[in-house]
């Protein structure tokens, strides 16, 4: 076997991770997140169906291989390099928002998946090729495989950080093309001349001259642009997505304002991110007195005192940072993850703006606020939390994002972080049937009970606009005055209150009406020892977020959906909650599809005999496994670097590098069967003790200075994954053994579990929790171990 | 000859398919009314001619005419739609428009919210952002003979005060944010009706009254969420 197909199977597996990556990114951008991520799982079942063909032509391949091999990777390439013109053609008349009102959309959708899906198959056709042909090097091919696939992670931030998103697939269309040259016979250079020059060409072409981003007309940033005389006035792309801020003398933002206010609402800048609002641009003067947040519920904790320190938790662009320097509090740390955003409005908009971030009182800190949290030692007055939920409400659009911050352990750190008499205020937007300001006011009272004995109603205030709903939690109790100005405020902006001690049920809609009075009721039950059973009882899931299972805006109980379309109408409801229920669909799209590619090629290779029991055991146990891991490693993280982008680029590159030096040393550490067995016994145990000890550890390391967390999460990661990486190259030298045809369909099964695993280890960390997606990882490696028990 | 033979039967075939594309549309609008409005409550009769009489399809993109009474709402471009027609009934009904009554509408989008209105009441002025879709909507409603309709281009936020104060403002674009300006140039005793959320999702609607000083706000059922309500 030549050399250079190590360095072809690296440069190749380098470009389908950065591929990978580019694509979550760009469809980001272009469309809805949740559909990107359901475009990419079909796309990646690419590497199951490269086994059905393999299966399915193995002769034929094998026979060809020294023209298939740089064939395939250079038809990598191109469609790679393509990408983003097939996109412009196919968005140009599909858009995933109209999925829900037009069912012609569906084909533009099929559409979609096979575009996005061709380089997938061909760069797996290429790897799988290659292991098929030259299986007794697997443990230095997959080595290959691996080491590529962590570079590739690595470069792709890198990438991120150089290139404008539409130049991407050009630029990472290269490393394909390279990997296709260097495996051409000597004696065809001519014949492929026309393939290398297509090849190179193309990203020449496309990276100078990038095609437009065909963004939809329903995000956020295309209504902007809409607007007159709009234009983007500074654009940027990093890891972190592509901030444009954008400028309009029509864009204007003052969220839940009071219907007293008389004053103008001012024009602002506003930041969009991927497309997607992400803030306004803050101006800030030192001679601002007021502010319109002042008409606003987000108030409340400035009228029942003046705190003199606060914490902002995901500060974004600094709105509330604006209105607490009016206020007179005197210092403020602004805790937010975007350093590129923040950076923004520090320096280069410092020029068009008075950026508030000059002023002395601000103290801007670039982390994931729970790291924060788990860092700091000060003491704060009041800790002020981002809104909950969005404007005319989400509809379960964020529902699988992980919201650290809104969990009752991320409470319990706010609550021992305030002063005596210190606040933690939050805001959320109403919605209907009532979920988010349930969920919250019962995170905020079970935070109260964990951390007093005394009643939560003497704590806890909340007021009521037409749209929003401000909660506060105080550390002390709630004093006559401070009722009184909240009354008085309440009367002066039109808003009712909802929580107060002492309240009565007659003052809560006085303003602003509800369809129905059962908010209220369910805000009573929440603040009585029957909320546990009311958690039960309500159709929609308020349980308090918790570390396990961090998905506040997660509000679907699926064991209640057909209750919930007696209710609302069988047509109604999967508008309510779609995000979950996107991936819900995903998983039965690609499990389907991994069913049929699975069983496809036993039309080829015999449906009886010898080893297949074995081939669907060890290949499946694997391909989920060691997903759901790399998954929960790098939720677990993020919270440690305190940065989702490092977390998962450290995670994913440290583990495949691991892996990697796994399955090269697999020759030697481990010769049959009982071999494999103390392997997959091992990568149990690993699992068990992360399961256990991981977050603990952890938690008690966080302060440590980075490079010491760098050193001490390779050293986390390293045994684990050293061991998960042998069994793949052990499986396919026992197959090689025992049944050579088998070893397509088993890099066929390996891809479509691998595929399966996300949308499966995302259901079941909603359901059941981290914890659980650990312990189902064992099991998925003990179905591995029980396939190695099994005689064959 | 022959081709002459051809070109009458084709001119004839298409008016005979013209026609019958008329009647069909008339057939799906009087569908709409029954089966997605009076259906689903509502008993506003003048909102009910009103829909009856407004032909929807010509207020959508050709392309989208055969989906023009489909239970839902439509693009119209610029990122903008023609609201589900339950939703544009329901909205008219809880204003209450009459005759003699003058209405202001925030986002005309192709102009279909303001005729079913101009079948109702004296004048309805509508207010959009957009200049294509503003200037599209205008020559429609022109060509459609809808003299009582002034489509304004214009930012909506600062509303139209010269022809202030209004019987009712109809909001079809909403913000985050109610300007305070449209509120100002409510009627005492004046509604204003305001779609909140996405149009592809779940919307809730909020009426607000004003009474004097005295500004309340209902937030109404979500608008999906009202099930039919099948006659026996």
């Amino acid at each position: 076997m030549p050399k250079r197909i190590y360095i072809s199977v690296g440069l190749l597996s380098a470009s389908i991770i950065a591929f990978q990556l580019t694509l979550m990114y760009l469809l980001s951008i272009i469309q809805w997140s949740h559909f990107a991520y359901m475009v990419i799982s079909v796309a990646l079942l690419g590497f199951g169906a490269s086994g059905t063909l393999l299966a399915l032509a193995r002769n034929w391949f094998i026979r060809h291989i020294k023209i298939a091999l740089p064939v395939l990777m250079m038809l990598t390439a191109v469609s790679m390099s393509l990408i983003m013109i097939i996109s412009n053609t196919v968005f140009g008349s599909f858009d995933s928002y109209l999925l829900f009102v037009d069912r012609s959309q569906v084909l533009g959708l099929v559409i979609t998946y096979f575009a996005f899906f061709v380089p997938f198959l061909f760069g797996a056709i290429a790897i799988g090729l290659v292991y098929i042909h030259y299986v007794k090097k697997i443990g230095g091919l997959y080595f290959a495989d691996l080491i590529g696939s962590g570079i590739g992670g690595l470069l792709t931030l890198v990438l991120f950080w150089s290139f404008s998103p539409t130049q991407l697939p050009a630029v990472i269309s290269t490393l394909p093309l390279l990997a296709g040259i260097l495996l051409i016979p000597a004696g065809l250079k001519m014949k492929f001349t026309p393939l290398i020059l297509a090849g190179l060409l193309m990203p020449i072409i496309l990276f100078i001259n990038p095609p437009r981003l065909p963004m939809s007309e329903y995000k956020g940033l295309s209504g902007a642009l809409n607007l007159p005389d709009a234009e983007i006035v500074a654009e940027r792309s990093s890891p972190y997505g592509q901030l444009s801020i954008v400028r309009s003398p029509a864009l204007r933002y003052a969220p839940g304002l009071s219907l007293t206010f008389q004053g103008t609402v001012p024009v602002r800048d506003v930041i969009f991110n991927n497309g997607n609002w992400f803030g306004p641009v803050v101006e800030w003067s030192e001679t601002d007195t007021s502010h319109f947040l002042d008409y606003t519920t987000n108030s409340l904790p400035y009228i029942i005192a003046n705190p003199g320190d606060l914490l902002l938790l995901d500060a974004g662009t600094g709105l509330f940072a604006a209105h607490a320097l009016t206020r007179g509090v005197e210092n403020i740390t602004a805790v937010e993850q975007n350093r590129i955003a923040v950076n923004m409005l520090k320096n280069e908009l410092a020029g068009m703006i008075d950026s508030m971030y000059q002023d002395p009182s601000m103290n801007p800190v670039n982390l994931h606020p729970r790291s924060y949290l788990l860092k700091d030692d000060n003491l704060y007055d009041l800790i002020i939390l981002p809104t909950s939920e969005s404007f005319g409400g989400t509809s379960g659009i964020n529902a699988l994002e992980e919201q650290y911050t809104m969990t009752v352990e991320a409470m319990n750190e706010m609550w021992h972080r305030l002063t005596a008499d210190g606040m933690i205020s939050v805001t959320s937007w109403m919605d209907y049937p009532s979920r988010a300001p349930l969920k919250l006011l019962a995170t905020l009272v079970e935070t109260h009970e964990n951390n007093s004995s005394l009643p939560a109603e003497d704590h806890i205030a909340a007021i009521r606009g037409w749209g929003t709903i401000t909660f506060v939690l105080k550390k002390s109790p709630l004093n006559p005055d401070e009722i009184g100005r909240i009354r008085d405020f309440g009367n002066q902006m039109n808003f009712d209150p909802v929580l107060l001690p002492g309240i009565d049920q007659s003052e809560r809609s006085v303003f602003n009406q509800l369809p129905d009075d059962d908010f209220f009721s369910h805000v009573d039950r929440i603040m009585s020892a029957d909320r546990y059973r009311f958690y039960n009882e309500y159709d929609f899931n308020i349980r308090p977020a918790t570390d396990n299972i961090p998905y506040f805006s997660q509000f679907l109980k699926l064991g209640r959906y057909g209750k919930m379309q007696e209710m609302f109408g069988q047509s109604t409801v999967p508008f309510l909650e779609i995000g979950y229920l996107i991936v819900l669909l995903t998983f039965i799209q690609i499990t389907g599809a991994a069913v049929i590619l699975i069983i496809l090629p036993l039309f080829a290779i015999g449906w009886k005999g010898g080893g297949k029991l074995y081939t669907v055991l060890h290949f499946s146990g694997i391909g989920l496994g060691f997903m759901f891991i790399e998954i929960i490693l790098i939720q677990q993280f993020i919270l440690y670097f305190g940065n989702p982008i490092y977390a998962a680029a450290a995670v994913l590159s440290g583990m495949l590098i691991c892996s990697g030096a796994g399955s090269l040393a697999s020759g030697r550490f481990s010769k049959g069967r009982r071999g494999i067995v103390k392997v997959l016994a091992l990568v149990i145990f690993f699992i068990l003790i992360y399961t256990i000890l991981l977050t603990p550890l952890l938690r008690l390391t966080i302060n440590f200075p980075l490079t010491a967390k760098i050193f001490l999460s390779i050293l986390f990661i390293s045994p684990a994954a050293f061991f998960m990486g042998m069994p793949f190259p052990l499986g396919l030298r026992k197959l090689a053994e025992l049944n050579d045809t088998l070893i397509p369909w088993a890099w066929g099964i390996n891809g479509c579990l691998s595929v399966i695993s996300t949308a499966l280890a995302t259901i079941i960390a909603v359901e059941a929790g981290y914890i659980w997606v650990m312990l189902i990882a064992a099991l998925a490696y003990g179905l591995t171990l029980s396939a190695n028990l099994i005689k064959n | 000859m022959a081709i002459m033979k051809l070109a009458i039967i084709l001119l004839v075939l298409s008016v005979l398919s013209q026609e019958a594309y008329s009647q069909n549309f008339e057939r799906m609008r009087e569908n709409m009314v029954r089966q997605q409005i009076q259906n689903r409550g509502i008993d506003h009769q003048a909102t009910l001619r009103a829909m009856r009489n407004v032909e929807r399809h010509l207020f959508v993109p050709r392309a989208q005419q055969r989906r023009a009474y489909d239970d839902g709402p439509q693009p119209i471009g610029y990122g903008q739609t023609i609201s589900q027609p339950y939703i544009v009934a329901y909205m008219t009904q809880l204003v209450n428009p009459g005759p003699g009554h003058k209405v202001l509408e925030i986002g005309a989008g192709s102009g279909y919210q303001a005729a079913v209105l101009a079948e109702i009441v004296e004048k309805v002025y509508t207010i959009e952002i957009i200049p294509e879709l503003g200037n599209q909507a205008k020559i429609l409603l022109e060509n459609l003979e809808y003299d009582n309709v002034e489509v304004i281009i214009g930012d909506g936020y600062f509303g139209h005060e010269s022809e202030a104060p209004y019987d009712a403002i109809v909001v079809t674009a909403a913000a985050e944010y109610i300007p305070p300006p449209l509120v100002a140039q409510l009627k005492d005793g004046g509604k204003m009706i305001i779609p909140v959320g996405s149009p592809f999702l779940v919307q809730t609607l909020m009426l607000v009254e004003k009474q004097g000083d005295r500004i309340t706000t209902k937030n109404l059922m979500p608008v999906r969420f009202v099930p039919f309500t099948r006659k026996e």
